[in-house]
Formats: C-alpha cells, sequence, structure tokens
C-alpha cells in the first residue's frame, strides 16, 4: 500500500494522491512510533502535510483558502465517483442539489452585489440632495426620508433592468429546481414508509377531476335534452290534431265462445 | 409598542353578508343592503385570485362595498377562498368560465334578470373582461378597476420580472405559496415597504385607532392564498409573457377572448400612482374593447389607495353609482 506505483497510470488523479497520503501515513506513523526517528525531526511532518494537501485538492477541496472564501459543494463531489450501483438514482439527485446550490450561491453573491451597489447609488443621492437642501440635515425624519427616496430611485433604476430581471428569474428558477429535486426524496421516503406521497394524491386528484368533467357533460346532455322535450312540448300545432295510433287490445277467446 | 400588543387581533370584513352560493373553494357572498334600492341590476364584484377580497370591507369606515351599499347599489362579491392542493390541476377557464360563471348565472336566476353588472377587482378585472367578451349576454355594463390588459408596458415591474421565469419549473411541484408572493411585492419597493412603514408606524404615538387600521392592512397585505399551479402558469405564460388579451390571441373553453365582443358600456377606473399595474397597463383597454360607451376615470392614488384612501372613496363609489343609475336598463 506504501507504494504508490500501486495505482494504475490510467487511474484517477485522486488514487494516485491516496496512495501517497498512505504512504505518507504509514512514514510518520513509523517515525511517531520510534522515538529516535521521532526526535530526529526533518522533512517527514512536511511532506505528510504536503500529501494531505494534494489529495483534498484532488477531490475538488480548497485548503489552501482563505478564511471567507466560498467553497463551491458541487466540484468536490463532481470529481468523486460517478452515480453507481443501487443507490444510483439519489446519489444523483443529491448530486443535482448540491449543484443548484452551488449555482444559487452564485447567483445570490451577484444578487448582494447588487444590492450593495444601489445601496452606495442610494447614499451618494442623498448626499447630493442634502448638500442643495440645508433643512435636510436638520431633521432626523427629513433625511431619513431623503434616503429611502434616493434608494427607491435607485432600486427602481436597477430592478428595471435586463440584468437584475434575468438574476431575480435565475434566482427563482433555481430554487424551483431545487424544490423538484427535493420532492423526489420526499416521494421515494413516503414509499418507504408507506405514507400517501404527493404522486399519489395528485393522481387522486387528477381522476376526481375526470369523473366531475363526466359528470357534468353528462348532466348538461341530460339538461338540453329536458330544454328540448320541453321546446317541443310548447310549440303550438297548427295543422289537425293528429289522431293516436288506435290501439287494439287483444283479448284472448274464451273457451267455448 | 404595547399600544400595539395591547390590540391584538383585528376584525377586517364587518358588513353584514349572506354566502348564497359555494362550489370548492369558491364563495358567492350577498350583502345586506344599507339603503334604498338604486333599482339597477345587482352587482358582482370579481377580486383578484392573488389577494383576499376583504380589502373592499376593510373597516366601516374604509369599506368600497359598504359606500356602494349605502348608495343603494345590490352587492355580491365572489370570493375565491384559499385555494390548496386539491386545486391544483384546476385550468384558468375553469376559474373564468366554470366558477365565475356559475356565480353570475345564479344571480341571474336568483333575480330573474337576463345580465348583471360586473365589477372586476385587479385580476380579477381581467378575469371580467376575458368572461365579459365571452358571455356578453350575461354583461349589462362592465366596471374594471386597476385591472391590467397590457402586460407588457415600459412601467410594468412585475411583467418585466416574470418574463424570464421558468412557470412551469416554478410550478411543477405544486401551487406557488403565498408567502413568494408576498416576497415579489414587497420586493417591487422594498426599501418603503419593509422599512418606512415601521419607521412611520412609530409616529402613531400610541393612537388606537391608527394602529388598528396599520394592523388591519398589515394583516391583509401577508394574507396572501397560495394560488392554484395550473391557473397560475397559463396566467402569467398567456397574459404576462404572451401579452394574448391585447393581441387577440387568448383562448378559453376553447372559445376566442376577443375584447372587441364586449360591447356593453364600459367604465374603466385606474390608479395614477400605481406601482402594481401601473396605468399604461390599463389605459389601452379603451383602444380594444368593442364598446362605444366607453369611460376611463383616473384617480390620483396608489393600487392600494384605491380600495381605502380617502381620495378615493370620497370619488370612487359615488362615481360608480353615478355611472349604473345612468346606464339603467
Amino acid at each position: 500500500m506504501n507504494d504508490s506505483t500501486t495505482a494504475h497510470p490510467e487511474a484517477p488523479p485522486y488514487l494516485k494522491a491516496w496512495d501517497d497520503y498512505v504512504s505518507a501515513c504509514q512514514t510518520l506513523f513509523e517515525r511517531l512510533s520510534n522515538p529516535a526517528a521521532a526526535a530526529g525531526g526533518g522533512a517527514v511532518p512536511l511532506a505528510f502535510l504536503g500529501s494531505w494537501k494534494d489529495l483534498a485538492a484532488r477531490l475538488g477541496m480548497r485548503p489552501d483558502a482563505a478564511p471567507g472564501e466560498s467553497s463551491i459543494p458541487e466540484d468536490k463531489f463532481a470529481s468523486l465517483f460517478p452515480a453507481l450501483g443501487y443507490s444510483r438514482e439519489y446519489q444523483e439527485i443529491g448530486r443535482r442539489m448540491l449543484d443548484l446550490t452551488g449555482q444559487f450561491q452564485r447567483r445570490y453573491a451577484e444578487f448582494l452585489q447588487h444590492s450593495a451597489d444601489i445601496g452606495q447609488s442610494a447614499f451618494q443621492a442623498t448626499q447630493r440632495r442634502a448638500s442643495k437642501d440645508d433643512t435636510l440635515l436638520a431633521s432626523p425624519a427629513a433625511i431619513y426620508d431623503a434616503w429611502i427616496d434616493c434608494a427607491e430611485e435607485a432600486y427602481a433604476q436597477a430592478a428595471h433592468g435586463e440584468p437584475f430581471a434575468r438574476l431575480l428569474a435565475d434566482l427563482c428558477n433555481i430554487l424551483s429546481e431545487f424544490k423538484i429535486e427535493r420532492g423526489k426524496l420526499l416521494e421515494a421516503l413516503a414509499r418507504q414508509f408507506d405514507w400517501p406521497s404527493r404522486a399519489e394524491v395528485d393522481s387522486l386528484h387528477r381522476q376526481v377531476g375526470i369523473l366531475r368533467s363526466a359528470a357534468a357533460k353528462a348532466s348538461a346532455a341530460v339538461k338540453s335534452k329536458r330544454v328540448a322535450k320541453a321546446t317541443a312540448a310548447a310549440k303550438p300545432t297548427t295543422g289537425p290534431k293528429r289522431r293516436g295510433k288506435r290501439k287494439i287490445r287483444k283479448t284472448p277467446e274464451r273457451a267455448g265462445q | 409598542m404595547r399600544a400595539l400588543r395591547e390590540i391584538g387581533e383585528v376584525q377586517v370584513g364587518l358588513s353584514e353578508k349572506t354566502c348564497v352560493y359555494a362550489e370548492d373553494k369558491i364563495q358567492l357572498h350577498h350583502y345586506v343592503p344599507l339603503a334604498r334600492s338604486a333599482r339597477v341590476p345587482p352587482l358582482l364584484i370579481c377580486y383578484a385570485m392573488v389577494n383576499r377580497p376583504y380589502m373592499l370591507d376593510l373597516q366601516p369606515d374604509r369599506s368600497l362595498i359598504r359606500e356602494l351599499l349605502s348608495l343603494g347599489v345590490d352587492v355580491y362579491l365572489l370570493d375565491w377562498g384559499y385555494p390548496d392542493g386539491a386545486d391544483r390541476f384546476i385550468p384558468l377557464t375553469e376559474y373564468v368560465c366554470g366558477y365565475l360563471g356559475r356565480c353570475v348565472e345564479f344571480i341571474l336566476e336568483q333575480n330573474a334578470i337576463d345580465a348583471l353588472n360586473l365589477l372586476g377587482v385587479c385580476q380579477g378585472g381581467t378575469m371580467s373582461l376575458c368572461y365579459a367578451a365571452l358571455e356578453p349576454r350575461h354583461i349589462a355594463n362592465l366596471i374594471t378597476m386597476v385591472a391590467p390588459v397590457d402586460f407588457k408596458t415600459p412601467e410594468n415591474l412585475l411583467s418585466k420580472w416574470a418574463q424570464h421565469i421558468d412557470v412551469e419549473r416554478l410550478t411543477q411541484s405544486g401551487n406557488v405559496s403565498g408567502e413568494f408572493l408576498n416576497l415579489v411585492y414587497l420586493a417591487l419597493m422594498p426599501f418603503r415597504l419593509t422599512q418606512q412603514k415601521y419607521v412611520n408606524l412609530l409616529q402613531m404615538e400610541g393612537d388606537r385607532a391608527q394602529l388598528e387600521n396599520f394592523l388591519r392592512m398589515e394583516k391583509w397585505i401577508f394574507d396572501s392564498p397560495d394560488q392554484p399551479a395550473r391557473a397560475f402558469r397559463e396566467f402569467i405564460e398567456w397574459f404576462f409573457q404572451e401579452n394574448r388579451l391585447i393581441r387577440g390571441e387568448l383562448t378559453l373553453d376553447d372559445r376566442q377572448v376577443l375584447l372587441k365582443n364586449v360591447q356593453c358600456p364600459v367604465l374603466n377606473i385606474y390608479a395614477a400612482k400605481d406601482h402594481l399595474v401601473p396605468p399604461s397597463a390599463s389605459i389601452p383597454l379603451g383602444v380594444h374593447v368593442g364598446s362605444e360607451d366607453y369611460e376611463s376615470l383616473q384617480v390620483d392614488v396608489g393600487h392600494i389607495g384605491m380600495y381605502v384612501s380617502g381620495k378615493a372613496r370620497k370619488t370612487v363609489p359615488a362615481a360608480i353609482a353615478r355611472w349604473l343609475q345612468e346606464r339603467k336598463p
């Protein structure tokens, strides 16, 4: 295992990094279990840290990321194993949710940037307004109202723009997609517990809808037939009354007659 | 703050009424008259599905419905209710030609008349226009109030935002929540609606009546029903994204909805400072409607001010009653 050449040359890079990391671990443990060698110090701890960073980087993590720097979760998993096996579909759902989370984070960061720009413009506009009107600075209420007016103006200018509309729509569309994926997981969970699922209820509603529509059509047909019958009955007859066909009742001949 | 806490639950929609027809989530209310009848056909108010209709009867001294009743108008109100998961597959056609249509037929039958007056408010105005275009014989006079007709005008921020929304995806996992709609409305004027109005609240200095007004409004603003998925998708796609109504390309109940078929007298009331339905979205009705008796009334208020502001209260109900009176059959 400590031989880093065990990984196939065409194997994914993280496998080689894994081997290197395990090898570094073994060396470190050997050194630590041997006080004489440990006292010697040297390059082992540094090699250990280096192999750890390399492995982390191969797995998509960012061990050198500065504090507060955003990490992109989908990148961590995109470089991992492909979704395979018994739970493949759930892995795919999880991966898509992570991907959507990353997309949302990026677009939301842009939204925050827009908001900061709007705040900046509003602040500048308020300053300009205050420099022209001394009474504003004399009253906290007046300066506050001026700030609100300027903020709404700056916001409206941005909000009416195409980039802002696209940004809001993207955030909404990503969340919609996320909700769809979450729904798939909930469906699976409901099946496991034998709970009624949304799909089941939807199917029932559809059936009720079809039945109601059929009932309404049948009821309309009956109604129109009744109306037609009533109209026909109410029609004044112009010609002589037609005699109904005389019914001839046949009576069975009595025996002996 | 203590005064606010002491108020507790506020009451809304207090005018006396009876539910005369109900079907699924919808209810048709008939208001008890408050004055001698003006002898005009009954007025059916069709409100928007995206908000609750009690805004038209928020409190006794801020009630469009009450004002109309006191002017002798016989008022019915269609309340769409709170749609839930059972309604997610109901198409827009069913709301316009089905529920609204059956309410109209019920009132016609109950009053033994051939046509009634219809007042459509906001989205309900658009729906009323569609109905009037499809069933012109049932409508004596049509009034639209802050109703969008042209959905693609430069001032229409909601429409701009709606253009890139994938509504199919949005509604794929069910109804669109009222909370989502509330967020969208707040985002139209975020600084005023999430900050300034609460700061202004401090200036009320414990005035109970003012605080109650504020709370009633607050209750209404955040009382947005969930939107039935399919009807919502169709409304956004057909009206906001494709502007079908004004282009004469809308089909409901397998029939083309043509505004030129609206031949009855039309009164179009719109708000000059409307941030939800800008005047430019309402004004074009006059060009497209088929009626030769068309009038418009601009009120110098905002969207919500149209229902509750003192300015609107002084002009709108009286204008409606007078306009109806002049067109009495």
